[in-house]
């Protein structure tokens, strides 16, 4: 499985904090984004931030593994 | 002795962090800190509360990859950053940040470039809750 985190905004706007897409073999972090994207159009406007295992990620295309932990995160508002 | 880089919902005391960074040399010859505190205005607006959220495995990290960068870029003696995630109230503290070194320039200036880096890197959000309604807060520069 893919375990999929949204905080603050984003997750106020997907309406959970945390789901699970089931992993298969070939599976790129596009794949993930495209079908989230679908389904949550709105808090995908305000991403702009990915991470994959805690570290941030530009590249679309990489391979995802099983057990991955994927975060969808609006700009950053601490301090 | 706390870790030098903590998340944390509770308040923290500025002088025991000073205390802690003075403790790790007796070659420090200046500290500069930042403290970060809760307003009660916001673009107009009364701000009662400031609802904090972290993603907090990923912050903690990335603020302990800025000491890291602080005191090797900046040739620090130490430096310590805390920042709290809770709910907080005008005037309540938010983020601590205290950088150590020789002389004061490179302490002002790390203490500076951390708190900016912190902005950017660290996934930690902040909900502006107002009379009007709660809104999570667009970054500033």
């Amino acid at each position: 499985m893919i375990k999929i985190l949204f905080f603050g905004p984003v997750a106020e706007r997907v309406q959970m904090r945390e789901t699970q897409l089931a992993f298969a073999p070939g599976m790129k972090l596009q794949d993930i984004i495209t079908t989230l994207n679908t389904q949550h159009p709105h808090a995908f406007d305000i991403v702009s931030f990915t991470a994959v295992n805690q570290t941030q990620v530009y590249d679309m295309q990489m391979p995802l593994n099983d057990g991955d932990e994927i975060a969808f995160m609006a700009k950053f508002s601490g301090g | 002795m706390t870790n030098p880089v903590r998340i944390q919902q509770e308040d923290f005391s500025q002088d025991q962090e000073i205390t802690a960074l003075k403790a790790s040399s007796l070659r420090i010859g200046g500290i500069a800190t930042f403290l970060g505190c809760a307003r009660d205005f916001s673009e107009g607006r009364d701000v009662s509360e400031i609802s904090f959220e972290a993603y907090g495995s990923m912050a903690l990290a990335e603020m302990n990859k800025l000491r890291t960068e602080a005191i090797a870029n900046f040739k620090l003696i130490d430096a310590r950053i805390v920042h709290r995630v809770t709910t907080v109230r005008a005037g309540d503290n938010i983020v601590f940040i205290a950088a150590a070194a020789e002389h004061r320039a490179a302490a002002f200036d790390a203490c500076r470039w951390m708190i900016d880096e912190l902005k950017q890197r660290v996934p930690i959000w902040k909900k502006e809750i107002t009379p009007q309604g709660d809104a999570w807060v667009t970054p500033h520069p």
